[in-house]
């Protein structure tokens, strides 16, 4: 690292200033009307105290929306990680083709979540054609897939699985890869079998990519937003997807409560620090 | 590389056949799975209407393959103006966040913060902008593009795409600046070269396939993103996801023509993302985690 000098502020502070301006700024100015009851299109807001964070807890779509985004989290996240992991140790081993399977199985990752959302018109159609259609030629029963409540929470986490166990696959095989060699050879030198090989050498070293994983699939599930929103028209049927950020957005774009929005923002910005500062403590020390 | 290279040079033994056998049949089932929703896109594309409710799937032998969707698409302006708004904000943000981005990974990578933050901070800072959800933004960013009177207009997209993908562009060059010998810059210190000529002619071109690679990453990003881009555009300024999104119930059960779109929508970042694929992944963790994963 080179001595003090001055001219090191003029390449750090236009990327600090700039996400400044457009991040901090307009967050703190959410952080009065928050206190309001500032509507769209209604001219002045008074102030109301605490009263859009108190109404939230007594509101049973608020509770749906997080359980909904929770559930969502405990159950794609473990699938992703797991898929993820078979996957790397499978394409890690000695064989033709990795390069190809590789390049293949991270296809997905570049798909935008809207246009996996206008796949899934196609794909989830009820009457035909996609998984119905095969399911009924091989006699199968037909699954409602977006209609039913129950089977449309797994639509989205069948959907979030295939979208992001290719980001966990390459990670975890670049970590696999990074691994120290010699250490693997002088264990299987002392006999030991693939699983115990797997069990005490190789999962062990894999912790911090597999927390570097988690970290970021926690991050982006806990603001799911797409495919609820889209292929399944807005977190239904009824409010059976509606994620926390499709709850917030149905406030404060389509009834443009601002103030009320603004709250509930607050709130799950709260909520999401809290579950990630405990990840990210554990994750930071990669990076500095 | 492993015992049985030492052990049965030429040959794998019998359990080793096995093993592959497993993994190739394992990886191939998964492959189908992964490759599913793509491969039924692309052969719906090339359907009549009247097939796209039919799970035929062999082009040719099950169905008569038809461009009369593609046709259809390709004659429509919209999608044009789309891709060409996606294409604007994309290039656009991705160049200010590589530059502002690439600056302050420079002075992350080569200086030392003492005073109020030290560089453990601020890259701290940087990262855990990447937990902001985006709705949180979302409001506020619409309020202070309304005030402005941006709203449906590229700046106010390229303005919020910039901000939000730059912790990217700091960490990932930031990574690349530690990765070369710092002795070419002091050297070319010692001979008089100022700081400024020091990053532009000797770091920035040393680092120039990382770079690359920044900008094509945070450009299929800003491609791909929807909540901000839906917020603040609605006619002129519509990205292609946003336009895809707004579009599926007026295409209704036009299967071949949403088909076709939704492959308008992925082929640029899929084609650009494989192409730096080398550099995805620390692109993706932000420098986390290196390697090529090869």
């Amino acid at each position: 690292m080179m001595k003090h000098e001055r001219i090191k502020f003029l390449f750090l502070l236009p990327a600090v200033i700039y996400v400044l301006a457009l991040v901090i700024f307009p967050l703190a100015s959410a952080i009065v009307t928050s206190f309001t009851d500032a509507r769209f299109g209604v001219v002045g807001a008074n102030f109301i105290g605490l009263r859009n964070y108190i109404m939230p807890f007594n509101d049973y779509r608020f509770y749906n929306s997080l359980y909904v985004t929770l559930l969502f989290t405990a159950i794609a996240v473990p699938i992703e990680l797991g898929l993820g992991l078979l996957l790397a140790l499978l394409v890690n081993r000695d064989i033709r083709g990795r390069e190809v399977i590789r390049v293949l199985l991270i296809i997905p990752l570049f798909v935008s979540p809207i246009a996996f959302a206008l796949m899934g018109q196609v794909i989830f159609y009820e009457g035909g054609g996609g998984i119905n259609g095969i399911l009924k030629d091989l006699g199968l029963s037909v699954v409602r897939w977006r209609s039913n409540p129950q089977t449309a929470i797994f639509t989205v986490i069948l959907s979030d699985v295939w979208m992001w166990t290719p980001f966990a696959f390459l990670i975890i095989l670049a970590g696999l890869q990074s691994l120290p060699k010699d250490l693997l050879e002088a264990a299987k030198v002392d006999g030991a079998s693939d699983i115990q090989l797997f069990r005490h050498v190789t999962l062990p070293m894999l912790i911090p990519t597999m927390l570097t994983v988690l970290f970021f699939r926690v991050v982006d599930t806990l603001r799911l937003f797409e495919i609820p929103f889209t292929l399944l028209g807005g977190g239904g049927p009824g409010i059976a997807t509606e994620t926390l950020t499709v709850y917030i957005y149905k406030v404060g774009f389509r009834g443009f409560f601002f103030g009320q929005a603004a709250a509930l923002s607050f709130i799950y910005l709260a909520i999401v620090s809290i579950i990630m500062s405990i990840l990210l403590y554990r994750v930071r020390k990669y990076y500095v | 590389m492993s015992r049985r290279k030492v052990a049965f040079a030429g040959g794998k033994s019998r359990g080793d056949l096995v093993k592959d056998v497993v993994t190739y049949i394992v990886l191939i089932v998964f492959l189908i799975l992964f490759l599913f929703p793509i491969y039924w896109t692309l052969i719906t594309s090339i359907k009549t209407p009247a097939d796209t409710f039919t799970s035929k799937f062999l082009p040719f032998i099950q169905f008569e393959p038809t461009l009369k969707g593609w046709l259809g698409q390709l004659q429509a302006t919209e999608n044009f103006k789309a891709l060409l708004n996606s294409t604007i904000i994309g290039l656009s943000s991705a160049a200010l966040a590589t530059f502002l981005g690439g600056m302050a990974g420079y002075a992350l990578a080569r200086f030392e913060f003492r005073r109020f933050f030290k560089n453990a901070d601020i890259v701290s800072w940087f990262l855990s902008l990447r937990i902001m959800p985006p709705i949180a933004l979302a409001l506020p960013f619409y309020a202070l593009i309304l005030f402005f009177g941006l709203l449906d207009t590229h700046p106010a997209v390229i303005l919020i795409h910039t901000a939000f993908f730059m912790p990217y562009a700091v960490l990932v060059s930031r990574d690349a600046f530690r990765s070369i010998p710092i002795e070419i810059e002091e050297s070319a210190l010692v001979d008089g070269c100022s700081r400024l000529q020091v990053f532009f002619r000797i770091a920035l071109p040393l680092i120039a396939p990382a770079l690359a690679a920044i900008y094509i990453i945070i450009f299929a990003f800003s491609w791909n993103e929807f909540l901000f881009a839906f917020v603040l555009t609605n006619k002129l300024a519509v990205t292609m996801p946003v336009y895809i999104a707004g579009t599926v119930t007026t295409v209704g059960v036009l299967f071949d023509a949403l088909s076709v779109r939704a492959i308008l929508a992925i082929l640029p970042p899929v084609a650009l993302g494989l192409l730096v694929q080398r550099y995805i992944i620390s692109g993706l963790t932000m420098g986390a985690v290196k390697g090529t994963g090869r």
